[in-house]
């Protein structure tokens, strides 16, 4: 088994900086960095073949590239808004092992000529902002941040600085605005944060998982993270198994892994020996798939080519005692929640679709209905300001692609249409 | 320096039109200069792409999504598609959306009949919906202020008024709160919406969520008659229209014009007309307290300044105006005193000011063109507040750097690079360094200690206006001290020298028609065009033989020799010395020991009330002609109300008819004509040629004021400084006006170590004491001014501040009691 990013994980106290030091030659990457020119690190992470971990999937070492020249200051701003239904693995990173996190920043810091980092966690977290804190201070004590880091003259100052609480704000512009201090809603793209993002400058946004990567990569150099994993899909993702499964969890695995195997071996098989019936591979917001397609190896182009995303890495899982309309119906409502009100279809679809599948649910439903329903998504897929209104559609179109019979059922059985509360 | 115009281009096709439009230029606005409607609601041309409605799908070549034509900038060669099957489909589905919990109460909207919903649903929308679900529910109508409704219900999100806010007014008093489909427009902790230029999100509301409370549910729109005209309130004059219905004023919205407002008004012009309706109005004219006809009245207008200059000679009257009138009245008025009562007692103002600049007069697109802007005793936000949104647009959206020289803090200097705060009263030695440190010198060793700004500083601002490329000067003469004024057009002359530098200026006094006012020669030693009385060949051939040549008297000389008995007869016109001149409580004695007080005015004032014969004038909304802004562009004020009574100029004119005068203008326009004729500078002032956007006048002469020091000020307690307020309790804004409720209460300015000194504290009544006379006002230690001066908000006509200002001084002392 590869472990690269929970390598010793659960070993006691982890999250203080010594026995980080000692158990996982903390740190002990920031001098190879610093030996080399900061492009020459972005050329090191380019090399791996490491990919944004945070659902775009577009390569890090690129979107480093990107940073309009000679524009200073530069921010960095670490994603840790981890707030897509079934996705959990960032949680563990920060709760089980900030320093790697901080080293990871660290070494993107230098690599991009950056002088000053935040960590936007969302609000739910902030049982680990005091953690986090902590973890900082000990790196500042031990020099590894601070004014003339290890006595290269790089300096990096990190803050921890907490959401409130939308999902909206894992969307990178919309973390952005956040951090700014204002409310947080998408900002037009381009420019994007590469070029004009934080305070209007440059700014590089990346995940939490993507960043703890860099340690390795930085370490055993790039052909050893590239070694790992397919030809266009290098190196090892965490994956957040949850749903109908008896062992969810974050797993560790060589990208593409079949992912039955995930669902078999990692996550101990289907919950009372159930059959499996439907699983969404990447999130709440990519397409489901039919247990038919279970043997798709996990990565970003297998998926894709199935017909759904690899996304944030959250395989939710669906046996065969559920229907799928409720599956849909518990995350349009989600949706509806978190749609920030900014564009009109995401504002007003979402809640219309949450109706629908409210009636359906309920028996209430009409056979037109589903076609409305479809029809709904076609006036929403990317017509939207920002991707939170595709992601809603993936699982209801996907739904009724694959499961028209699940829809039959519960219309079949319709009682006599009632008017229904709407919230 | 910036580039006015821009010479790159881009051109693409749209619907296999070709179009060639400014690089930069969004696809949906190069779409329209080809009469091609791409439907919008968020997308405001003011307040640049945003792209949250959706409504403005397009399909553009070679890309694999829809994109939307309000955030694509126009690229060269791009092949852009708004009518295809997708386009349409996308059209339909967001109208759907959009009209989804929208209630479709048009019948009862007051939106309806110029509603973009209402129309891009007519053009582009579904015939029908498909929800089946109740609407959300929200409230129909909540005070948003005391002069806006909001109706959630109708709101469609688009944000448009909310970034107004933060765009324009650069308040963010305005924001969405909440997310998803129950987000709603509103204010932090639901405080009012009450800023000086709430009333714009009316009229970019492209639905009937925000109302005008005082419209609402008074007229359909289609049954309003709409007329272009300007407002009467500052010297902006921004374009605006009047909607009225059966000869009463119903409402009035923006009417953009980018030379003047850039679209937008401030809340004073919108709510500020109710005097149009006011009980105060004067509608008929008096004699004695008893009503008489107008030709009675000027008959003895006439009759009486006849017997007074048979008697005591042309000296003995004279004529208070002000920059309240319009060209053609004023034009008319100084003509009647100077061609057929012959003296030169002529005035509008009781402060110092000569017309003409010793460089180029600026307008108000200069503002956002420059590189630096110098602000001098000016504070746009209370004086002339829409020359306040073009300067933060200047300074936080095209790069305008701003100095500004004040003796009180004001809004604007959170914009500024450099703000500095001179003694009250300092302003002519401030003015004096200022000029030795253009010309390289260095300054008087007592500056600091007079006006409280070292030499240094002033260095530094000579330098900034040395290596900027384009600067504009703008300066209120009505707020400078003494004879600074002089000064600061040696400044003025001296940076205009500047062999690196373009330097313009924009005298900028508050009043409606200012500029106007000294164009027209309204002034005792200038006539009409910036005509010096010492070109006495010039003034014969234009005025006549009998055109007097020697100086008269100014207004506050007038009142003097009221007083002492030497002037029988005053004519004043839109003005109200009583109250608005300094030491106004000794005008009204003054004025009563006149043979004949003759007020011509809109609104019944103190002085009418000393009258012996009160004339009615119209004023805004009812009369018509042309006004000059401070930017000296000139524009047809039209009426959209009418009256009886005889325009102003027709009554100056029937005076002169009875006084010998054998030919009348037939019409205002003729007036206009006669003005262009006979004032330099008005030339091109056709009513064909300013009928739309105005035009701008050509500046007259610089008549350079002879280099004058008003001394030392000596005196004991606190130089006082009174401060205009954009909504003063006057006659205008009375108290049944709609903005009654952003009256303030009578508050004096102290610095914290005055304050220590007089021994009162925050909130303590007090006594404002000096010139014989006291203004009540609470006590508030804000550190407005330096030490040494204070300052006195003209909160009201009541309160009554101008009496403590002693006339004919350059400062007035003041002192504190409890």
């Amino acid at each position: 088994m590869t472990e690269i990013l929970f390598k010793a994980i659960n070993t006691p106290n982890l999250t203080s900086i010594d026995v980080y030091e000692q158990t996982l030659d903390g740190y002990q990457s920031l001098k190879k960095a610093f030996e080399k020119k900061p492009e020459e690190m972005v050329e090191l992470v380019k090399a791996s073949g490491l990919r944004g971990r945070g659902g775009a999937g577009f390569p890090t070492g690129l979107k480093w590239s990107f940073l309009a020249k000679d524009v200073f200051p530069r921010y960095l701003a670490c994603n840790a808004d981890e707030s897509e239904p079934g996705t959990c693995k960032d949680r563990e990173l920060i709760m089980k092992n900030p320093h790697l996190l901080i080293e990871g920043m660290i070494l993107c810091s230098y690599a991009c000529q950056i002088e000053t980092g935040y960590l936007y966690m969302r609000g739910e977290f902030w049982e680990y902002e005091e953690l986090m804190d902590k973890a900082i201070d000990d790196a500042y004590a031990k020099g590894y941040l601070g004014k003339n880091i290890m006595g290269t003259g790089f300096n990096l100052d990190l803050y921890t600085h907490m959401g409130a609480g939308a999902y909206i704000c894992g969307e990178e512009s919309a973390l952005l605005t956040s951090l700014e201090g204002y409310r947080g809603e998408p900002r037009l793209k381009p420019p994007f944060p590469a070029v004009e993002g934080l305070y209007g400058k440059p700014t590089i946004v990346n995940n939490v998982e993507t960043l703890c990567a860099i340690p390795f990569i930085t370490r055993n150099g790039p052909e050893a993270y590239s070694a790992i994993g397919t030809e266009k899909s290098k190196g090892t993702k965490l994956v957040s198994v949850s749903g109908h499964v008896n062992k969810p969890g974050n797993y560790e695995i060589p990208l593409g892994t079949p992912t039955i195997d995930l669902i078999e071996k990692y996550a101990g098989g289907i919950r009372n020996g159930n059959k499996l019936k439907a699983f969404i591979p990447g999130g709440s917001s990519v397409p489901m798939l039919p247990a038919s397609k279970a043997d798709t190896p996990y990565d970003y182009e297998s998926l894709m080519e199935a017909g759904t995303m690899l996304g944030s890495g959250a395989l939710i899982v669906i046996d065969d005692t559920a229907n799928v309309v409720t599956e849909a119906l518990g995350l349009a409502h989600f949706y509806m929640h978190e749609s920030c009100g900014k564009c009109t279809p995401c504002r007003e679809g979402t809640r219309w679709m949450y109706q629908i599948l409210t009636d359906i649910n309920n028996k209430q439903g009409k056979p037109e209905q589903v076609e409305l329903l479809s029809d709904i998504c076609d006036n929403m897929s990317f017509k939207c300001f920002c991707p939170l209104g595709d992601a809603a559609v993936a699982p209801v179109i996907s739904s009724i692609k694959y499961f028209p019979e699940d829809y039959e059922e519960l219309i079949g059985s319709m009682k006599t249409a009632q008017p229904v509360g709407t919230p | 320096m910036n580039t006015a115009t821009q010479t790159d281009t881009v051109t693409l096709t749209i619907d296999g039109k070709t179009v060639t439009v400014p690089k930069g230029t969004m696809v949906v606005d190069a779409a329209k200069t080809v009469d091609i409607e791409i439907p919008v609601f968020c997308y405001h041309e003011k307040l640049g792409p945003f792209g949250c409605c959706r409504m403005c799908l397009i399909e553009v070549e070679k890309m694999p999504k829809m994109i939307t034509a309000c955030t694509l900038a126009a690229g060269e060669g791009m092949v852009v598609k708004t009518t295809t099957e997708k386009v349409e489909k996308a059209q339909k589905g967001v109208l759907e959306f959009t009209l989804l919990n929208h209630p479709l109460d048009c019948p009862v909207c007051d939106k309806g009949g110029e509603c973009p919903l209402q129309d891009n649903t007519f053009k582009f929308g579904p015939p029908d919906t498909r929800m089946e679900y109740n609407r959300f529910n929200r409230e129909k109508a909540t005070p948003l202020s005391p002069v806006i409704t909001i109706d959630r219900e109708r709101c469609i999100a688009c944000q448009r008024c909310t970034r107004y806010s933060d765009i324009i007014e650069k308040d963010q008093a305005l924001v969405m709160r909440n997310r998803g489909f129950q987000n709603r427009v509103s204010t932090f902790k639901d405080q009012p919406y009450d800023t000086r230029f709430s009333g714009n999100v009316i009229d970019i509301c492209p639905v009937g969520a925000l109302t005008n409370t005082d419209f609402r549910f008074t007229a359909r729109t289609w049954d309003l008659t709409n007329t272009n005209t300007l407002c009467g309130h500052c010297a902006c004059n921004c374009n605006m229209t009047l909607g009225t219905r059966l000869n009463e004023m119903k409402r009035v919205t923006t009417r953009p014009n980018d030379l003047v407002d850039d679209g937008w008004i401030c809340d004073k012009a919108r709510w500020g007309y109710d005097f149009t309706k006011s009980k105060n109005r004067i509608t008929q004219p008096r004699k004695q307290g008893q009503s008489v006809g107008i030709q009675e009245a000027c008959t003895e207008v006439a009759a009486s300044l006849q017997k007074i200059v048979e008697a005591h000679g042309p000296s003995s009257v004279g004529f208070i105006g002000s920059g309240y009138g319009l060209n053609e009245d004023l034009y008319s008025y100084q003509k009647l005193f100077r061609t057929n009562l012959g003296t030169n007692n002529i005035d509008h103002k009781t402060y110092t000011d000569t017309p003409g600049l010793p460089v180029a007069h600026f307008d108000l697109l200069d503002v956002e063109t420059s590189d630096l802007v110098v602000l001098i005793a000016s504070d746009p936000t209370e004086e002339l507040p829409i020359l306040d949104l073009r300067l933060k647009k200047a300074m936080t959206r095209k790069g305008v750097q701003m100095i500004v020289l004040n003796d009180q803090q004001t809004l604007m200097d959170k914009y500024a690079s450099l703000s500095l705060r001179y003694n009250v009263g300092s302003d002519g030695v401030l003015l004096a360094g200022l000029n030795t440190a253009l010309q390289g010198q260095s300054a008087e060793s007592d500056l600091e200690s007079t006006t409280g700004v070292s030499s240094n500083q002033l260095q530094a601002v000579a330098e900034k206006i040395k290596s900027a490329g384009k600067v504009c000067v703008i300066y209120n003469p009505v707020a400078l001290t003494g004879s600074s004024i002089h000064t600061l057009k040696q400044c003025l002359a001296t940076a205009g020298g500047l062999a690196e530098t373009t330097v313009g200026a924009m005298p900028a006094a508050p009043v409606t028609n200012s500029v106007g006012a000294m164009d027209m020669g309204v002034l005792p030693d200038v006539y009409p065009g910036g005509l010096a009385l010492t070109d006495g060949d010039a003034i014969k051939a234009k005025w006549g033989d009998t055109a007097p040549l020697e100086k008269g008297l100014s207004a506050l000389e007038m009142i003097e020799k009221a007083k002492s008995g030497e002037l029988k007869a005053l004519i004043v016109y839109r003005s109200n010395p009583v109250v608005d001149f300094p030491s106004g409580h000794e005008v009204g004695e003054a004025l009563k020991k006149l043979d004949l007080l003759v007020v011509h005015d809109m609104m019944e004032t103190e002085t009418a009330k000393l009258a012996q014969i009160v004339l009615p004038s119209n004023g805004p909304g009812f009369d018509e002609g042309t006004t000059t802004n401070i930017g000296g562009r000139v524009q047809l004020r039209t009426k959209g109300l009418t009256t009886d009574n005889p325009a102003d100029w027709k009554i100056v004119s029937m005076i002169a008819k009875e006084l010998g005068q054998e030919t009348a203008p037939k019409d205002v326009h003729a007036v206009t004509a006669e003005i262009a004729e006979k004032v330099t500078g008005y030339q091109e002032i056709k009513r064909s040629a300013i009928r739309k956007q105005g035009k701008n006048r050509e500046a007259v002469a610089s008549a350079n004021g002879a280099s004058a020091s008003d001394g030392t000020h000596t005196g004991s307690g606190l130089i006082l400084r009174v401060a205009d307020v954009l909504f003063s309790h006057d006659k205008i804004l009375d108290a049944e006006s709609n903005l009654a409720h952003q009256f303030q209460p009578s508050t004096v300015h102290l610095h914290t170590s005055d304050a220590e000194q007089f021994g009162v504290k925050e909130g303590d009544e007090v006594r404002v004491t000096g010139n014989g006379h006291e203004v009540k006002a609470e006590v508030r230690i804000s550190n407005r001014c330096n030490p040494g001066g204070l300052v006195l908000p003209k909160v009201s006509d009541e309160q009554g501040v101008m009496s403590l200002a002693e006339a004919g001084k350059a400062v007035s002392w003041v002192t504190i009691r409890k």
